[in-house]
């Protein structure tokens, strides 16, 4: 009977944490969509499918580079802490990257380097963490041609509108000129 | 029904007594109840799966027009379904292994589908690499706590597919050294159903996964010296060869005893691979640092797996005729040999081919002294595979490759028929 209450007590503590991670991810992406500063970030041109998340955009950012003083300090898939800077049109662009998180009170997230290649430019690749936008299934694939369409159009600003706070990014919506790309799909189901 | 009606005839006909009837009946009566029983626990555990599955694919639609809270609670409701399943299975039908199998099954997706719905709610990317390893961490203490075989199962395979996500599929990739921590917390799962429950189909299921798994993730330890991790693969295809031979195993059929099928198989494709000269080439040719290969993870993995080989062997050898000794479970050793010699010379390609060819022999001879059919074949059929590999050889012209054809060919009429021909007459 002991051995029992023991197990069933294992159990519910199991059950506890099965539910604790998601919440805890669910409270800390909340925080950083109500309290963190939104950035907005310029994307740039690419209906890819997760097996278990469903439908996706992929989206590609056209500032995902930045100058380090000497590239052989810096291994490709690395862990690194993103500062930001606001260009003069106000998106968001990489200012510098750190190996650790920053000291004094800015904005910055963590992100994966891409690979490090040996070519003679002294900038790296950065791999942000915030490009995938999920959509409904059957809306993905509209929202697909929508955002490719308007990455020809040259004149057409798409951008991510991402909330950054203590080193994590919650990707809030998808814009193409002001709108979001949701409302846009929206709209031209209904034409 | 014809059965119980024999039995009632043989009593009548005094061939057996009453209490031998009953006996019988019983004892029938309590073998259906137990095969019953094991279908009940396939289909409960099949009806979990499909369920789990088929919500994880529900989840994956994405409802837009449900708000942001909706959505988070029903992220919710499969996890505490399943979670509310396996408290009452676990206090109510403490005895009842379909209930358990069933709710800790449907439990383990219930715990994917809500970390996915909340990653798709906040388009948190992370990679299936750490969403793979949150989910099976989640679910890994649901196999001691409700004793759970399938949890094991899906356990295992959710571990292997992380470790090639993170080594072999990711860009870049990174190593999986936590793979083998994760496989080791499902070893004593593993020993309990040995102990426990040996004949059931859960114990051969874990055997060829456990052994499936670890041939594929030892390559995740590869790093700069590839080469190396040759050695460490003969030395794990020995160590399941001659777990394989345990007594425990070689007693069951070949298609349960995965190790012995794995060790067999692995041993002789990895020796088919490198018959050709390509690899050694390149050994040869490619400088190496000693400081540098000391270090190396595929050095440390093939000297742990060499060792922990040859503990076996010397175990299972203990008390034994030298000449016992199975040829195959001696390649390792024999590797070593030939991969050391192939560092400065070429003549390691013909060691590896030499090796291939006295299995064969090998094998076709122990097929004739067991009078077995089988093992005869299988030996034909590595000498025939090694004859197919030389035909892309450029090297041989095609008069000598056409001969060894034509001999092989003859070898199978002649031994079969001799064969046959000796199981007539006796």
């Amino acid at each position: 009977m002991d051995k029992n209450y023991k197990l069933l007590a294992v159990f519910i503590l199991l059950a506890l944490v099965q539910i604790f991670i998601p919440a805890k991810m669910i409270i800390d992406s909340e925080d950083v969509l109500n309290t963190g500063v939104e950035y907005k970030f310029k994307t740039a041109p690419v209906d890819p499918t997760d097996p278990f998340r469903g439908k996706y955009i992929t989206l590609r950012y056209k500032d995902n580079s930045v100058e380090v003083e000497n590239k052989s300090d810096w291994l490709s898939g690395e862990e690194v802490y993103v500062v930001l800077n606001l260009n003069k049109d106000g998106f968001a662009i990489p200012k510098y990257i750190s190996k650790e998180a920053p000291q004094y009170k800015t904005d910055y997230f963590k992100a994966k380097l891409s690979y490090v290649n040996s070519d003679i430019s002294n900038r790296v690749r950065i791999i942000y963490p915030f490009n995938r936008y999920y959509m409904e299934e059957n809306k993905a694939k509209k929202a697909e041609e929508i955002y490719r369409k308007s990455q020809s159009n040259k004149k057409h600003v798409a951008y991510a509108l991402v909330n950054i706070k203590n080193g994590e990014a919650v990707l809030k919506d998808v814009l193409i000129e002001g709108v979001s790309i949701k409302d846009l799909v929206e709209k031209e189901t209904i034409d | 029904m014809s059965l119980l009606k024999d039995i009632q005839e043989l009593v009548k006909q005094d061939l057996i007594s009453d209490n031998q009837a009953e006996d019988i009946r019983t004892y029938y009566q309590k073998k259906n109840s137990q095969s019953g029983n094991c279908l009940f626990t396939i289909f409960g555990v099949l009806g979990a799966i499909l369920v789990g599955l088929g919500i994880i694919l529900i989840v994956a639609h994405n409802w837009d027009e449900l708000s942001r809270l909706t959505k988070t609670i029903f992220a919710f409701i499969p996890l505490i379904t399943g979670q509310v399943l396996c408290g009452f299975a676990l206090i109510k039908k403490r005895e009842n292994q379909t209930w358990k199998e069933g709710s800790s099954a449907f439990l383990f997706f219930a715990v994917g589908a809500s970390i996915s719905l909340v990653s798709q709610i906040y388009h948190i990317q992370g990679e299936l690499s750490s969403f793979l390893f949150t989910w099976i961490l989640l679910c890994l203490p649901l196999i001691y706590v409700m004793k759970s075989s399938i949890n094991s199962l899906f356990c295992i395979i959710g571990i292997t597919t992380y470790a090639c996500e993170l080594a072999y599929w990711n860009h870049p990739e990174s190593s999986a050294y936590l793979y083998w921590l994760l496989i080791l917390a499902i070893l004593p799962h593993y020993y309990h159903l040995y102990k426990n429950r040996p004949e059931s189909n859960f114990m051969v299921f874990h055997n060829w996964l456990l052994a499936l798994s670890m041939v594929i993730c030892l390559g995740t330890l590869s790093d700069k010296h590839g080469e190396f991790m040759f050695i460490a693969y003969f030395s794990l295809f020995a160590c399941l060869y001659l777990l394989g031979n345990v007594r425990f195993f070689s007693q069951q059929k070949l298609l349960n005893n995965a190790y012995k099928f794995l060790g067999t198989l692995g041993t002789i494709i990895l020796l088919l691979v490198l018959s050709f000269d390509w690899f050694w080439e390149d050994l040869r040719n490619k400088p190496y640092l000693f400081k540098e290969i000391i270090v190396s993870p595929e050095f440390m993995a093939s000297t742990i797996l060499t060792v922990l080989a040859v503990v076996i062997l010397l175990l299972q050898q203990k008390n034994k005729k030298l000449l016992s000794v199975k040829p195959i479970s001696l390649i390792f050793i024999l590797f070593i040999y030939a991969f050391l010699t192939g560092l400065s010379s070429s003549i390691s390609v013909l060691l590896i081919n030499l090796y291939v060819f006295v299995i064969g022999i090998l094998t076709i001879r122990e097929g004739a002294r067991k009078d077995h059919l089988g093992i005869l074949n299988f030996g034909l059929l590595i000498i025939t595979a090694l004859v197919t590999c030389r035909f892309f050889d450029e090297n041989l012209s095609f008069v000598i490759r056409g001969i060894l054809f034509v001999s092989v060919g003859v070898g199978f009429f002649v031994t079969n028929f001799v064969m046959l021909k000796k199981r007539k007459n006796g």
